[in-house]
Formats: C-alpha cells, sequence, structure tokens
C-alpha cells in the first residue's frame, strides 16, 4: 500500500484531528486497509468524523516510571465521561431498563445445564462462571436490539421468548470459551475468583468446556431456524481461529495491526454481532436491518475489546478481577503496544520475541504509557462506539433504542 | 474380484436401481420387518477384518479411515502441524493420540463414519428426500457422507481433548513448556474438529439433527466425569458393591436425555455399559439414526437404527476389550474393561490391586491383575456380554433386505467376533 501504515495514520489523525480534509484522506485509504471478513469497516463510511472534544488523556504520571496501576486507573476514571451520542439520555439506563430481562439469565442457564447431566462434578464446573457475577454484556446487548427491532417492525414493546434464548446462548457460548482460554493461557485468576484452571484438572475443565458448548449447540437447535443455527455455528468457528491466529504471528509490521483486528473480529465481535443478528432474523427482519445489528454488534464488539486491551494496561486488578498486564505476560500484543510501537520502534523486537525475555514486559509496559498507545486506542473505540451509534439511531425511536445508543457511552466508558 | 471390476459392477447396479421411480430406495417404512429373514449369523469362514473393512470402503467408494485427516489440510491446522512438531521428543500424550489417529486398526474407532455410510446405503432414502445424480449413483445422499464425517470429527475431538495432560497436580515438579504447549494445541485441534462439525451440521439445515448430534457430544463431555479418577483422569473402577449381579443397566428412553447413572457405578454390567454408551455407544447410535433422519425414515427406523448403533459399539468394544487377555498379551490395559470389572465383582478383595493406582493407574500390577483376571470368569462373561449386544445389532441387520452394504456390514461383524 502507497500511504504510510494504519498504525501512522491514527497517530496522525490524533495529533491533527481538527483537520477535517487529512481525515478525508485517511478514510479513502484506510478503508481497503480495514475490510475485516469482506465488510466495509467503519472508516470507509461516510459520517467518518473526528471528534473536536478531543480525547486526549491528561496524564499526570511520571514518564519515566512505570506508574501505578491505581493512580492511572483513578486518571482514567475521571477523565470525563465520553459521549458518543448527540444529545444525552440520561434517563435510560439499559441495565435497569432490562432487569427484568436480565435477572434471571444465570438461573435459567444454570437450570438448562442442571437438565443435561446427572453428575454433580461436572454441573459445578460447568456454572462456575455462571454465578452471577458476570456483566452479562452478551445478553444484555442482545435482548435490547432484539427488543429494539421488534418495536422498530411492529411498534411493539414484547420480547419473543426465542430471542431471549438467544441472550442466553450467547453467554453460553462466550463462557465456553473462557473455559477453553483457561485452560490455554494458564491463567489463574478470572472475574475476582480462582479460574476454573486452579480449581480442577485441565482434563475435565476442557470438557466440561465441550459440554457447555453441545448443550448451547442443542438449545440452538430447538430454535428450529436454519438461518440462525448457521449464524451461530460461524461463530463458533470464529472463536476457534481467533484463537489460532493468537497462537502465533509472523507477520510484518505493516500486516500487524489488520491481524490484530481480523484476530479481535472472531475472538469478540463475531459473537456478538451474530448475536444480534440472530434475533433480527428471529424477529423477522430484512436482510437491510440484519446488516445493520450484525454491523452494530460488530462495532461495539471491536470497541468492547479495545477498551479491554487499554484497561489491561490502566485498570487495577481489583477493578477487573483478573491481573493487569496479562496480554503483555501472555506473549500478545495488542493495540496500545502497537500503537506505541510507531512511536518507540524498540517495541518491535519485544513484540516479535513474545515480550519473552526478562524485563521486556516491563519495558513494554512503561513505553506503551509513554507513548499515545493508550489514547490512540480509545479513540479507535470511540470511532466505532460512535459508528455504531449512529447506525441505533436508524432504528425507529423507542427506550430500547435509546438503550442501544447509551450503551455506546457505558462501553467506551467502562472501567471494567 | 479387482477393484475397477467390482467398482462398476457396482455403479452399473445402483444406476439401474435408480432409474427407477423410487430411486434407490430399497427400504421403506412398510416394507420393514417384512424382509425375508436370511440371515444366519456366522457365515462358513470367518472374515478378516481388514478385508471387511477394506471391502465395505469399497462399497462406500471413501476412504473413510482418512475422513478426519482431510480436515488436517486446512491453513490452521497445517499452522498447528509445524507447532506439533516441537513436540516430537517430549512425551506429551498428545503424539499418543496422533499416533492412534493415523495408524488404522481395529484398535480405534476409525471404521465409524464407515459404519453411517453403510447403514444409509443397506437403507437407502424415501422419497422424501432429493437425491442428486451423483446420491444416486453412490447409493447415499451427500448429506449422509457429510453427517458421517461429523461423527469423525466428534470422535477425534474427543480423543483429543483426552489427551490433554493434567499439570498442576504435579506442581512441585518444573512443568515443562512443551507440556503446557502441547495442552495449547490438543485444545485447540479439538475445538476447530468440533466447530467444524458445527458448521458442517449446520450446513445440513436440519435442527433435529443438529440437536441429536450435539447430544451425542454432551453424552462424550460427560464421559470423563463417571467414577473415581486418578490424577490424569485416567477411569477407575467404582468399589463393587455387594450383591450386586442382578441390576441391570436401564437404557434412556429418548436418546436426548442425558444418560442417568442410577446404582450402575460398582455394577460390573451396568457400570461397563454406562462408561461405553457415554464414551460410543452413544455417538454411533445417534449418528446412525442421523443418517436415517436424513434419509427421511420414519421415527420408527431411525430409533431401531439408534439401538444398532448403540449395541454395535458396544459390542465393538467387548472385543476390544478382551483383546489384552488373549494368549501372549502383554502391557497395560484399561482397568475399566469389561473383564477387570466382572473379576472384581467376583472377587471384592481384588479391588485392593485397583487402589494402587488411586494415583497414577500405571502404579497397579498389571501382570499379577492379568492373572487374576484371566483365572477369574471376567473374560468368558464379556464374550458372552458381547454376543449378547451383537445380537441386538444381527437383530437389526437381519430384517433389512439383501444388499452389498448390509454384506460388508454383516462381515465387519462377524470378523469381531
Amino acid at each position: 500500500m502507497a500511504c504510510a501504515g494504519p498504525i501512522r495514520l491514527y497517530t496522525r489523525l490524533c495529533r491533527l484531528n481538527n483537520s477535517g480534509q487529512i481525515t478525508k484522506k485517511i478514510s479513502s485509504c484506510a478503508s481497503s486497509t480495514f475490510s475485516i471478513e469482506n465488510s466495509s469497516y467503519i472508516f470507509s463510511k461516510k459520517n467518518f468524523k473526528s471528534s473536536s472534544s478531543a480525547n486526549i488523556v491528561n496524564r499526570t504520571c511520571p514518564f519515566s516510571n512505570i506508574p501505578d496501576f491505581a493512580l492511572i486507573s483513578k486518571n482514567f476514571g475521571t477523565m470525563g465521561p465520553q459521549q458518543t451520542g448527540s444529545k444525552p439520555n440520561d434517563d435510560i439506563h439499559p441495565y435497569k431498563l432490562l432487569e427484568d430481562d436480565l435477572k434471571n439469565v444465570y438461573v435459567y442457564i444454570r437450570e438448562v445445564l442442571r437438565k443435561n447431566t446427572y453428575q454433580d462434578d461436572l454441573y459445578e464446573i460447568a456454572t462456575y462462571y455462571f454465578d452471577g457475577h458476570g456483566k452479562a454484556i452478551r445478553p444484555m446487548v442482545a435482548i435490547l436490539m432484539a427488543r429494539a427491532i421488534n418495536y422498530h417492525i411492529y411498534k411493539e414493546h414484547n420480547i419473543l421468548p426465542s430471542q431471549r434464548e438467544v441472550g442466553m446462548i450467547s453467554e453460553m457460548i462466550h463462557t465456553a470459551s473462557l473455559i477453553h482460554d483457561d485452560v490455554i493461557d494458564q491463567s489463574d485468576f478470572r472475574r475476582g475468583k480462582p479460574s476454573v484452571n486452579v480449581m480442577w484438572n485441565q482434563k475435565k475443565v476442557t470438557m466440561a468446556g465441550d459440554f457447555i458448548l453441545a448443550v448451547a449447540s442443542m438449545l440452538i437447535a430447538r430454535l428450529k431456524n436454519n438461518d440462525v443455527t448457521l449464524v451461530l455455528s460461524k461463530v463458533v468457528s470464529d472463536l476457534v481461529q481467533g484463537e489460532f491466529m493468537q497462537l502465533g504471528s509472523k507477520e510484518t509490521e505493516n500486516e500487524r495491526f489488520a491481524h490484530y483486528l481480523t484476530k479481535t473480529y472472531r475472538k469478540t465481535a463475531s459473537l456478538i454481532a451474530n448475536s444480534l443478528k440472530s434475533v433480527t432474523i428471529l424477529a423477522g427482519g430484512d436482510e437491510e436491518l440484519c446488516d445493520l445489528s450484525y454491523q452494530y454488534g460488530k462495532n461495539m464488539g471491536l470497541a468492547f475489546q479495545l477498551i479491554d486491551d487499554l484497561l489491561d494496561f490502566v485498570s487495577s486488578s481489583a477493578a477487573m478481577g483478573k491481573p493487569t498486564a496479562a496480554d503483555l505476560k501472555l506473549g500478545l500484543a495488542t493495540a496500545p503496544v502497537l500503537f506505541a510501537c510507531e512511536q518507540f520502534p524498540e517495541l518491535n523486537p519485544m513484540i516479535m520475541r513474545r515480550f519473552q525475555e526478562s524485563g521486556d514486559v516491563e519495558k513494554a509496559f512503561e513505553l506503551v504509557h509513554k507513548s499515545e498507545g493508550l489514547e490512540q486506542t480509545q479513540f479507535l473505540a470511540k470511532q466505532h462506539c460512535q459508528e455504531a451509534a449512529r447506525l441505533a439511531r436508524l432504528l425507529s425511536e423507542s427506550p430500547y433504542q435509546k438503550g442501544l445508543i447509551v450503551t455506546t457511552d457505558l462501553f467506551l466508558n467502562r472501567i471494567k | 474380484m479387482s477393484v475397477s471390476k467390482f467398482t462398476i459392477n457396482f455403479l452399473r447396479r445402483n444406476s439401474v436401481l435408480s432409474a427407477g421411480a423410487s430411486g434407490s430406495n430399497v427400504f421403506c417404512d412398510r416394507g420393514f420387518g417384512s424382509a425375508q429373514p436370511i440371515l444366519k449369523k456366522i457365515p462358513e469362514k470367518k472374515p478378516d477384518w481388514n478385508k471387511a473393512v477394506a471391502e465395505a470402503e469399497k462399497i462406500v467408494g471413501y476412504t473413510t479411515s482418512f475422513m478426519s485427516l482431510r480436515w488436517l489440510l486446512s491453513d490452521e491446522v497445517a499452522n498447528v502441524a509445524m507447532h506439533m512438531r516441537k513436540l516430537v521428543g517430549s512425551n506429551h500424550p498428545l503424539l499418543k493420540a496422533a499416533k492412534g489417529l493415523v495408524f488404522n486398526g481395529k484398535n480405534n474407532m476409525q471404521a465409524w463414519g464407515l459404519i453411517v455410510l453403510l447403514i444409509s446405503k443397506a437403507l437407502g432414502y424415501t422419497s422424501s428426500v432429493k437425491a442428486s445424480d451423483e446420491d444416486k449413483v453412490a447409493g447415499f445422499l451427500h448429506t449422509q457422507r457429510a453427517l458421517a464425517e461429523v461423527t469423525e470429527m466428534i470422535r477425534t475431538s474427543h480423543l483429543i481433548h483426552k489427551g490433554l495432560m493434567n499439570m498442576q497436580n504435579n506442581s512441585t515438579e518444573d512443568i515443562s513448556g512443551d507440556m503446557i504447549f502441547g495442552n495449547k494445541i490438543a485444545l485447540l485441534s479439538g475445538d476447530y474438529l468440533l466447530s467444524n462439525s458445527c458448521m458442517e451440521l449446520a450446513n445440513l439445515q436440519n435442527q433435529e439433527l443438529v440437536e441429536l448430534m450435539s447430544s451425542a457430544v454432551r453424552d462424550l463431555s460427560e464421559s470423563e466425569f463417571l467414577g473415581p479418577r486418578d490424577l490424569q483422569n485416567n477411569p477407575l473402577p467404582s468399589p463393587p458393591r455387594s450383591q450386586s449381579s442382578l441390576y441391570r443397566f436401564n437404557f434412556a428412553e429418548d436418546p436426548l436425555d442425558p444418560v442417568k447413572i442410577g446404582d450402575a457405578l460398582g455394577n460390573a454390567e451396568a457400570e461397563w455399559t454406562l462408561r461405553n454408551i457415554l464414551e460410543s455407544g452413544s455417538l454411533l447410535g445417534k449418528s446412525c439414526q442421523g443418517a436415517l433422519k436424513l434419509a427421511g425414515h420414519s421415527a420408527k427406523i431411525q430409533k431401531q437404527a439408534y439401538r444398532f448403533g448403540r449395541h454395535l459399539a458396544l459390542s465393538w468394544q467387548a472385543c476390544l476389550d478382551c483383546q489384552p487377555f488373549s494368549p501372549g498379551a502383554t502391557g497395560s490395559f484399561s482397568l475399566v474393561s469389561a473383564p477387570v470389572l466382572y473379576t472384581l465383582q467376583d472377587n471384592h478383595d481384588l479391588y485392593r490391586e485397583i487402589e494402587i493406582g488411586s494415583k497414577n493407574v500405571n502404579e497397579v500390577d498389571f501382570e499379577r491383575l492379568r492373572q487374576n483376571v484371566l483365572a477369574g470368569p471376567g473374560v468368558q462373561m464379556t464374550k458372552n456380554l458381547q454376543q449378547e449386544h451383537s445380537d441386538i445389532a444381527f437383530e437389526f441387520l437381519e430384517k433389512l433386505p439383501d444388499s452389498e452394504a448390509r454384506t460388508a456390514l454383516i462381515n465387519i461383524m462377524t470378523a469381531l467376533i
């Protein structure tokens, strides 16, 4: 590609983010760079505008030392809420809006798993993460979209039982993949408690993951909708392929960011995007609506993971419920590192050797904080949230549609 | 008969059949059970296993043994294969699992896809399904072939996931990077096969089938939780119960329901049956049922095919269980194999020998245990058990009209006895 790599573009974008001209140029250039799964990426959309309220973090941490987790976390927390919507929707809170819908998600999942095995230790492992302490983000967004779409098409506030099921299924698929991730990453801690990997032996944990996936597949089949089954099977396949991509990457510097985004799509965004598409299919939405909900989900999924990768650098372990800088320790170069690498090329060899030499993790951590990588990551997440909000605004106005818009802010401003 | 001649004859016969109005439907609901009982159980000369399988593969025109290897030709797995080479020289159990997949023989279940195709062909398809020209030539549907592949993939995925190492138990030792890496690869490779079977099943656009096969995956995952386990999750027999011999295992009415454990553990035959239904009977049974579902057969026949597959798998397993007790056999064997369970039931004191392996099954004195088993009634009882299950499977085949596919199934089964 003739123009500079995508990372450099972002770097420039962040510095010159008031110049519409450059934005335009970038937009045409980047559209081909960031094509994921054949669908046009957000930057090719005509409404791509860089925000005038530049969202550069007012960093106060000492540059040369590794900053204190808590301090940074506080700084991020006090940055002030980001708004992606044109007007505030203070009266709408998605979790409150869906209180009745969400309160039984975990209960229902545990019931379904209980009905599918008479073996107590399998049940115990399989339900370990369905303890009700999760954020239930996937069911929340799926149910929100279902209700918004139902209102859009039928002007009714109801939700189909099958749509509700898709919300549960998405959480089950997510958890099955979490459980397998725990085995792969040898992680010790998740959601503020010891990971399944620590509690039981790997073979049983692996089988418990298979079990949850199998039960989820049975639920999918019972929806009796060929298209939904196809769409949700694609999610499972994406999850595994994303994991493969994470295993080893030999790509060049220029390919690295595209690789990272594709991986992020497969590991995180695909599940959200395709769950939303499924609830729209079940509502009887046409292709255009299906695509809208899919695109909303995809943008939200990407934003969610970008923020997750950012929080891995700035949040405290206590807030996240899992150790921070975990990605570096696993040898993974996420968006903040890839952005930082533009400014500090000395990160390149570390990325290539997956931060395995002693001192790599600390050094990389420090350089990321020194760079504009974190702001750039957040800026990118914000672009995705804005695009998602734009799509949500295309739906008929309803509390749920507003909820979809508010959720974009929730995703962007979350601190854990 | 040479291969080509055989194939040509066979194809000719089939195209003649498919020229008829009902396609290659050699079997329909009405005709079921009315076919003449021409089958005598044991042909004069006992067929050789490898020959029986090779002949059967010609009938379905597909080397089923390499079905799951076809998936290994994709990009993702090529990447994995590269990583896997790093493991050569380490003793990660994944290597053993991989070897077991490639080296075909009576000892593994590679012939399962073949059984699914043979049963598909033996029963044909009803006029309610649309068959392509290729389907008519092959004598079974391309969707059934896809299902046969799914069967192999699910089976393989399970074997690979079983090949993981448990590591935190020996945390005092230094866990080598190879082992961690091996686990990653094993887990991902298994997941890859599983996700592929999800996609393949979804493409068949038959939700009843998706549910059925998903329940088979569920059953397989359950199988790894039964009874006591050593630190590597190898199964150990449950302590034998007194006065247990009369307890019979209760087969579930609806295969979609999970298998009930009841009082099976500690009752030799019931425990063995429970373990092996979860581990193999369920998958083969459901695959046979699913194949007939795709061909539009009635629920009643599907159910009988399920039973056929389930008992064929059990008969097969009983046969495998006997092998370590054939003359001259050495080495270790499964502690939950039928001969061992029967022997334990006959002699409760022997359980002490088993308990030696409660941390690591390899600490059991297998030679001494073998002598005990050989001295007891276990092997004979296992042979009876095998006969019992193969009779049930034969019962189904007897009702089918004569065909090459049926003969091939009979040959495979008699080769087992």
